[in-house]
């Protein structure tokens, strides 16, 4: 079947042989390799452009929240100096309070016990008031019971006297 | 050199052994690659998937260059085969030389005008397919006598010299490696070991260049492809 080729003549059956054999090569490739790996391509360039969407909503959400999370966070510092504010002033105040309701207290015991010593001095000056006048009675009535001697009325006296001073001291 | 391939005849048409067993195996190989990058496909792409997917991009990004407007995935889909199978064929040749009995048996198709007139008469097929598909009739031809109607012989000769430059330059490119391998490599085995001393290096750096050509050339092949199609498609 082989003959050795004159020169440079038109080999038609090859021309014909080629397209074929090109367009089978074509179909397969098409089937195996380019339809799944351009499939993939395309299934991933949507992907890509969905995770995009996607990261830059995720984003504008974190932003959101983040800023929120700033000013709350700025509210609750605002409030903790208040409240240490308002603790401060009520601990100022109460302190005053005591102290005034104490200087108060002492002032009053200080008077009651002002008060309490006159009241005794009083009451004694009294009770010796009570006592000479006691005594004077019953001077007369001895000296009109037993009509004394001049002697006995200086030892009278002087024993009155003498209970006097007792008496006092 | 261009004779010496296995042919036969069948069913009146001549056809090319080498030729037919070189373009076979690319196509086994691009899809033994193909196949092999793009399992296990998952959303976040490891290993084989990111080549595959690089590769796309690659092409697309060619795509992309010259329509404005959002093409099909079928016509991305055209460009990246097209570039995947010429990029292959470029390089096959320079892996894979065989011969036997004085006649070779595997070398880059693309190193054969035959096969690159092949691909270059399908994209500009392609494209007046495309341009009379996408704008109709009455601008396709409109698109001949413009910007004026004493353009129309110069319009004619372009799409015959479109079709002849796209195939004859990737040829060109990749025969001539080719040719130039295979001269240095009867070189080095001509006067003995001083010769190979000499040879290697200049084999490997022409090896290397090749590669870079080969490389060059697929992309040049897909970028005029999409040049010439969106031309029709898109207009001037």
């Amino acid at each position: 079947m082989f003959v050795l080729a004159e020169s440079n003549q038109l080999y038609v059956g090859d021309m014909l042989f080629y397209i074929v054999s090109f367009i089978i090569l074509a179909a397969l490739v098409w089937h195996f390799a380019w339809k799944p790996v351009t499939q993939m391509m395309q299934k991933r360039a949507t992907k890509v452009a969905n995770d995009i969407d996607t990261a830059a909503q995720k984003r504008a959400d974190a932003e959101k929240l983040a800023k929120q999370r700033q000013d709350e966070l700025a509210g609750s510092k605002q409030e903790a100096t208040k409240i240490v504010a308002d603790a401060k002033k009520t601990g100022e105040d109460q302190r005053n309070k005591i102290v005034e309701a104490a200087q108060a207290d002492a002032a009053n015991v200080k008077q009651q016990a002002a008060q309490d010593a006159e009241q005794a001095r009083k009451d004694a000056l009294q009770g010796a008031k009570n006592d000479v006048a006691n005594l004077s009675v019953e001077i007369a009535s001895k000296l009109i019971h037993k009509q004394l001697s001049a002697d006995d009325q200086q030892a009278l006296i002087d024993s009155y006297i003498e209970g006097l001073v007792k008496h006092e001291s | 050199m261009g004779g010496n391939a296995y042919t036969f005849k069948l069913f009146g048409l001549t056809f090319n052994f080498t030729n037919m067993l070189s373009g076979l195996i690319v196509c086994v190989i691009v899809f033994a690659v193909m196949y092999g990058l793009s399992r296990h496909i998952t959303m976040k792409p490891t290993g084989g998937q990111n080549v595959l997917e690089w590769l796309i991009e690659f092409t697309n990004g060619i795509v992309r260059a010259q329509f404005n407007q959002e093409t099909s995935g079928f016509f991305s889909f055209f460009i990246f085969i097209l570039f995947v199978f010429i990029f292959v064929a470029n390089q096959f040749g320079l892996i894979f030389q065989m011969g036997w009995n004085g006649h070779e048996l595997l070398r880059s198709p693309t190193a054969d005008p035959v096969v690159t007139l092949t691909f270059s008469m399908t994209t500009i097929l392609l494209s007046h397919f495309l341009g009379i598909a996408q704008r109709g009739f009455k601008n396709y031809f409109k698109g001949f006598v413009s910007p004026m109607p004493g353009m129309l012989p110069i319009n004619l000769i372009e799409e015959f010299t479109n079709f002849i430059t796209l195939g004859l330059r990737i040829f060109g490119n990749i025969y001539s490696g080719e040719l130039l391998l295979k001269l240095i490599a009867g070189m080095a085995f001509s006067h003995g070991i001083a010769t190979m001393i000499v040879s290697l290096p200049l084999e490997i750096a022409w090896q290397g260049f090749s590669v870079f050509i080969g490389a060059i050339q697929a992309y040049v092949f897909v970028t005029l492809t999409t040049v010439y199609i969106s031309q029709k498609v898109v207009g001037e």
